[in-house]
């Protein structure tokens, strides 16, 4: 049997990495994403301490992190959709006005990149010469 | 007292402190921005980190195991969860990025069958895949794929947010190392191998007496009576020893060293106090069962074989369940069931209110009202 410690470190790591992504990610699925992962993680904890108690109390929490993830998502994706129709655009930052009195406003200085415009279109050689129309063609020219 | 002062390996510390650093410096050069990403770099410092951090685990906490096939799974799934959720926080692509969180999910999953939860893993993956199609359905709707774009390609203070992250994830790593050195232990499992041994023994030694062999009239009496006496001899110590419920019953044997001077001095949790009930059980249970048997066996005519059969029997799965205390049962539906209906009932209740009131304000909030004069 693998000692608790273990599960403990690897729910932490979750943890932590979900939190990178919610602070600097700015896409609002990703971040609701990595919410997801952090939850992810405190449930891992809750298994490992049931199963270190030898008692099923942590695993009937963790359902009940699932139940509040599914609710969780429901909202959540619903005020993306909202937000979508608003804004065209699924960047957080958009909605800065919300944000505190007096705190200044966060700018971009670095430009995007300019898009890659991918493979021209193929073109034909030309073959031979456009034939001269004909009577019975008359209608094609 | 500093807390690196009181940290029983320096040294140890700072591999962790290194290992943090070098994870946040991984996301830092990972996280996409227009100027100064670099995927290589990232991934090495990332995968440094891992090295790092996984030999700082294994020597603060020992080995994961003896078990080969669990200790690889164990890796496999952890290394997977902590790498997808890594992909999921690096990628562009929001798309890209929920498929990796579906790979962090069933890593999770991997673990909680470990963890000898497998109904949290079949709930997990029919609620989380439902959940990540959806999320993926909105990714494929909402976001066009057409070039970089505010969202995907910037992030907002890539530093201090990789900082801050793993500034978190180091704390709670220090004080794991912390309290699995010091004098701040978990508490202990509830019986101990010695006495889950002697309980299997007892179990083992009460199995000739629920044979039907035993109670042939047709053997004679004086042989199965010295049998009965001497199971008796090792059956009845053994229990009162390892319970140690009434030291007076019997001399010579004192409390120290039984499941309840252990458990009922240092445990008051309810876990505890069941095991002691049923060791208090087990230990009355026990000497009704012997007498019947020996009713049984001297005098026919008045003792009943079968119920005496099927009292050594009760008293057989007794022993064995309080010897299998402390483990988690192997029905582990049904028992989560009753746990989560007799334990937690209005929790549940509550929790399908919270998921009522989540339908109702969803179709609220993405209700597109007609445009009224």
């Amino acid at each position: 049997m693998i000692p608790v410690w273990h599960y403990l470190v690897v729910a932490a790591l979750l943890f932590g990495i979900g939190l990178v992504g919610f602070l600097t990610r700015r896409n609002l699925i990703t971040m609701f994403l990595c919410a997801e992962m952090m939850l992810q993680g405190v449930a891992i904890n809750f298994a490992a301490f049931a199963r270190y108690h030898g008692n099923l109390h942590g695993q009937a929490v963790v359902l009940f992190i699932l139940a509040v993830a599914a609710c969780e998502a429901g909202i959540a994706l619903a005020l993306f959709l909202m937000l979508y129709r608003r804004g065209r655009t699924l960047d957080a930052s958009v909605w800065q006005a919300l944000r505190e009195v007096g705190v200044p406003p966060t700018v971009d200085p670095d430009p995007l990149p300019a898009a890659d415009p991918g493979p021209p279109d193929p073109v034909l050689t030309p073959a031979g010469r456009r034939p001269a129309p004909t009577a019975e063609e008359a209608a094609r020219v | 007292m500093t807390p690196f002062a009181a940290a029983p390996d320096p040294s140890a510390a700072g591999q962790l402190a290194l290992g943090v650093v070098l994870a946040a410096a991984g996301f830092v050069l990972l996280l996409p921005k227009p100027r100064g990403r670099s995927v290589a770099g990232g991934t090495a410092a990332l995968l440094v980190a891992a090295v790092v951090l996984g030999l700082w685990s294994h020597r603060s906490f020992g080995d994961p195991g003896a078990d080969w096939v669990e200790k690889g799974l164990f890796i496999l799934f952890s290394t997977g969860a902590v790498g997808f959720g890594a992909v999921l926080v690096a990628q562009r692509n929001p798309a890209r990025g929920a498929i990796a969180f579906a790979f962090v999910v069933l890593s999770t999953c991997g673990l909680f069958l470990l963890l000898a939860a497998p109904f949290l893993m079949a709930a997990t993956v029919i609620i989380y895949a439902g959940a990540i199609i959806v999320t993926f359905l909105f990714v494929l709707m909402l976001s066009q794929a057409a070039g970089p774009s505010d969202e995907n390609d910037r992030t907002r203070e890539p530093l201090l947010g990789s900082l801050a992250g793993f500034a978190f994830a180091g704390l709670v790593l220090f004080a794991l190392q912390h309290n699995h050195a010091g004098a701040a232990p978990l508490p202990a499992a509830t019986l101990t191998a010695d006495e889950k041994a002697k309980l299997a023994d007892v179990a083992a030694r009460l199995e000739p007496l629920a044979a039907d062999d035993f109670y042939r009239p047709d053997v004679p009496k004086q042989g199965r009576v010295a049998q009965l006496n001497a199971i008796e001899q090792e059956v009845g110590p053994t229990l009162e020893k390892v319970v140690g419920d009434s030291p007076g019953r019997l001399e010579g044997y004192a409390a120290a060293g039984s499941i309840r001077e252990r458990l009922g001095a240092y445990r008051t949790d309810t876990q505890a106090r069941t095991v002691l009930a049923r060791a208090a059980a087990v230990r009355d249970a026990a000497y009704p069962a012997l007498r019947a048997v020996e009713t049984a066996v001297t005098e026919p005519g008045r003792g009943d074989p079968e119920g005496a059969k099927a009292g050594i029997r009760r008293l057989r799965d007794e022993v064995r369940l309080l010897s299998g205390s402390g483990e988690l049962p192997a029905r582990n539906v049904g028992n989560l069931g009753l746990v989560v209906y007799a334990d937690y009932l209005l929790a549940v209740e509550l929790a399908g209110t919270l998921l009522l009131v989540a339908t109702v304000g969803a179709v609220a909030i993405a209700h597109r009202r007609p445009a009224t004069a």
